[in-house]
């Protein structure tokens, strides 16, 4: 699928109105893709009255038929055999229940493409060895969520001279070791090497905080940054606001605000969202964002809040083109951010949930996630 | 944690314990029955505490936020437990009868293994109390979720009456430990089991065919419309009871069954009762229930076009609610969340469509004329449903009433005969 290559490969990655056309081609071709290949979305299109060629403007996108994660973790719908998947990885299934999705040889190209172009625009890529800390999983052969593959991939801005885990594989399950983590970083003190702490925000900040707790502080060496992907997760009634947590990092670490960086992304929709340097999500030519009425789930206008429909080209093994996440967030004008980036900012804003519901109807548990022997 | 006579202990101990359970259990067997009035003034006496607020720090810490344990304080009065003694097995159940030639003694069924739930707060606790009432000896598995809450309350009831602690044991393990949840199940004259189908099924295969099975699942509850004594009334708690319980519930409404053949009747009451619903649904606060409601509707929706099951259904999309209209006659569940669904059933087929789902049948809130009420009640009973409500209660408590057709404290009992 050409159209999809052409627009992952575009060396301007903030230009929303250039990108208009390739993106829209490249939705209808993508869209038409599933349609062939995949019988449970034609269904889908076929019920809901849509057909690719509907796509005529960028306002047309809202009406592709928009796929819950929610749906991806109850079933599994996939464009292509598994032998020709490039990889299968799972959403990270804090609720108990997480969706499968297929990653085509096509999508991991383009994605490469993204992820270097937006590297550079960010200041990730360095051609500086470092250490790396990684507050996540360790990788496992049993482990196949795509937050871990994530940060792994992460690892590897810069030529990484060692690696150190958080969470480790100890007896079949794994344990978090934040003790060893803070040992690591009083001796990475004193590398000749920068380090680069990966992780998610909710390990920073109870790592952090614990290393404070103790008094250890330590001053990283100059050009150090962290990088934080995954979200708070299961930790989410604890989220601190963005300035505690960066505040928390330069007192500790000794790493100013402007070198650290964040990531969102979602395993049915890797698109590679990165923090400008005033900390916001500006939409890239590589996705596009809308926001719908959690009531009825139409479009709503720019500064309203609502549920995140998420939509991008980028898959051909799993129907993921647009897709809805049940986080509310809302969009603003990106001028108004005033670090140069003119698309609009992307502000997450909680999760509505969905997996703390329970239930005692029958059947529901099961439906949940909830559904374990015990 | 473990909480062992009385005694909190780490799971480090779990097996010294376990190695010595039976002795310990069989010693208090060997001595006179714990009295209901003990145990009846012991929860008394900490219900009233807890009523006062004496334990709000203890609560705050142990439920999340914003959960109380209203449902539960009412429950935990001696009026009340003597309410449910006396519904439940009569007047002065533990008396012995005098028969012709034997005299009949009931006793506690022994030693329970009770498999508790994590759906709501304090049932772990809830459930090891109708062990207790009835005399007999409780293991009770402590569900995933607990974070300590009924390990509290357990150490709060002895401490509040000693003679209990003997009568009360509790462990922290996971499905995955089946070697010792076996050896627990092993040890029991009754296993309690509540949950969904897994946790039933799980409970079936652990319990050997000595050991008798109390089982609580997961159960459907439907609203069955054959015309009203005031029809907006009606329509309108019916549609605040399924916007109020989320559908979650198992005597939440999941289906609305309607007394009549055509199509075009559904379809009408679809289109009148979406109003009613989306009037309750705007009530909610806050953003998150309104996604909830569309994140689940849609997705169901979806999972049945995929399914090859939306063929011939009319959805009726509201604000943060929905009403769709389904050709079949099966009772199942719901989207949930305030997205509900609406079937034909005439009367003539309401037996058969039913009991399909027997043994899963639980509330029918039943709308009628009142000269009706009594034909369709016998009718519903008979079909299976355990409860026949008012339209607006069909998750209201009611004192005295069973759970899911069964007095529970007389499965927790035996009867010995005796020949004089």
């Amino acid at each position: 699928m050409l159209s999809r290559q052409r627009l992952f490969w575009r060396l301007r990655p903030y230009d929303l109105p250039g990108s208009d056309r390739a993106f829209l081609r490249a939705c209808r071709d993508n869209c038409a893709y599933h349609i062939r290949r995949c019988p449970g979305y034609a269904a889908i299109c076929r019920h809901l009255g849509f057909s690719p060629d509907q796509l005529q403007s960028m306002e047309d996108l809202a009406k592709i038929p928009v796929l819950p994660t929610l749906f991806f973790k109850r079933k599994a719908l996939f464009s292509m055999p598994q032998w020709r998947m490039a990889l299968k990885v799972t959403s990270s299934g804090t609720s108990g229940k997480f969706s499968r999705i297929g990653f085509d040889w096509g999508c991991i190209l383009a994605e490469a493409a993204m992820v270097i172009n937006l590297g550079f625009r960010h200041h990730l890529v360095s051609p500086k060895p470092a250490h790396c800390v990684i507050l996540g999983y360790k990788p496992h052969k049993s482990n196949h969520t795509g937050v871990t593959r994530t940060m792994f991939g992460l690892t590897h801005f810069s030529p990484p001279l060692s690696r150190t885990y958080a969470l480790r594989m100890v007896e079949g399950a794994y344990a978090p070791d934040l003790d060893s983590v803070a040992r690591a970083l009083k001796k990475l003190e004193r590398s000749h090497f920068p380090t680069r702490v990966i992780g998610f925000p909710s390990y920073l900040w109870f790592g952090l905080k614990r290393m404070e707790e103790l008094g250890l502080r330590v001053r990283l060496p100059k050009g150090s940054r962290i990088i934080l992907a995954g979200g708070w997760k299961q930790h989410a009634a604890q989220e601190v606001d963005k300035g505690t947590l960066y505040a928390l990092v330069e007192r500790v670490l000794g790493i100013p605000e402007d070198n650290i960086n964040e990531l969102f992304g979602a395993v049915e929709h890797p698109v590679f969202y990165n923090t400008c340097r005033r900390h916001h999500f500006h939409i890239p030519a590589y996705g596009r964002v809308i926001i719908r009425d959690p009531d009825t789930l139409e479009p709503l206008p720019m500064g309203r809040v609502g549920l995140i429909n998420l939509i991008s080209p980028l898959m051909c093994a799993t129907p993921t083109l647009s897709v809805m996440t049940d986080d509310l967030g809302c969009l603003t004008p990106g001028e108004q951010c005033g670090c140069g980036i003119s698309t609009p900012c992307l502000t997450i804003l909680g999760r509505v949930g969905m997996g703390d519901i329970q239930t005692c109807a029958a059947g529901a548990a099961e439906l949940l996630g909830k559904g374990e022997a015990f | 944690m473990i909480f062992a006579n009385g005694t909190l202990l780490p799971d480090t101990e779990r097996n010294a314990v376990l190695n010595g359970l039976e002795a310990q259990l069989n010693a208090v067997r060997g001595a006179p029955p714990l009295e209901a009035e003990t145990v009846i003034s012991a929860v008394d006496a900490l219900g009233r505490r807890l009523e006062a607020g004496e334990f709000a720090p203890l609560l705050a810490r142990f439920l999340p936020a914003g959960v109380g344990l209203d449902q539960l304080l009412p429950l935990l009065r001696r009026e009340a437990l003597e309410a449910k003694l006396a519904a439940e097995l009569g007047p002065e159940p533990f008396r012995p009868r005098e028969l012709a030639q034997t005299a009949t003694h009931v006793l506690p069924l022994g030693v329970l293994f009770h498999i508790a739930p994590g759906n709501m707060p304090g049932l772990p606790v809830y459930t090891a109390l109708e062990g207790l009432l009835t005399g007999n000896l409780n293991l009770v598995k402590l569900p995933h979720g607990d974070k300590g809450l009924s390990l509290a309350a357990f150490q709060l009831l002895t401490e509040q009456e000693p003679r209990l602690a003997p009568y009360l044991y509790a462990f922290d393990l996971s499905s995955g430990q089946r070697e010792d949840m076996k050896r627990l199940a092993d040890l029991a004259d009754g296993l309690v089991v509540w949950g969904g189908d897994g946790a039933i099924e799980a409970a079936r295969a652990l319990a050997g065919p000595g050991c008798k099975l109390i089982e609580w699942g997961h159960r459907l509850s439907f609203a069955y419309v054959s015309g009203y004594e005031d029809r907006d009334g009606e329509l309108s708690a019916l549609a605040r009871h399924i916007v109020e319980t989320g559908q979650r519930l198992c005597s939440s409404c999941q289906v609305i069954f309607l007394d009549a053949e055509r199509q075009e009747d559904g379809l009408a009451f679809c289109r009148a009762f979406l109003p009613y619903l989306e009037r309750a649904a705007a009530k909610r606060p806050g953003l998150g229930a309104g996604a909830s409601a569309s994140l689940s509707g849609h997705t169901a929706l979806l999972e049945r076009i995929v399914d090859g099951r939306a063929a011939g259904e009319t959805l009726f999309q509201g604000r943060g609610c929905s009403v769709i209209f389904r050709p079949d006659r099966e009772l199942e569940l719901s989207p949930m969340e305030g997205n509900v669904l609406v079937k034909l059933l005439p009367q003539a087929e309401l037996l058969p469509a039913l009991r399909r789902q027997k043994g899963r049948l639980q509330t029918a809130g039943l709308l009628c004329a009142p000269e009706r009420r009594e034909a369709l009640v016998d009718l519903l009973s008979r079909a299976g449903v355990t409860r026949v409500t008012r339209a607006g209660s069909m998750s209201a408590s009611f004192p005295g009433e069973a759970h899911d057709g069964e007095y529970p404290l007389r499965r927790c009992l035996r009867v010995v005969d005796v020949e004089r």
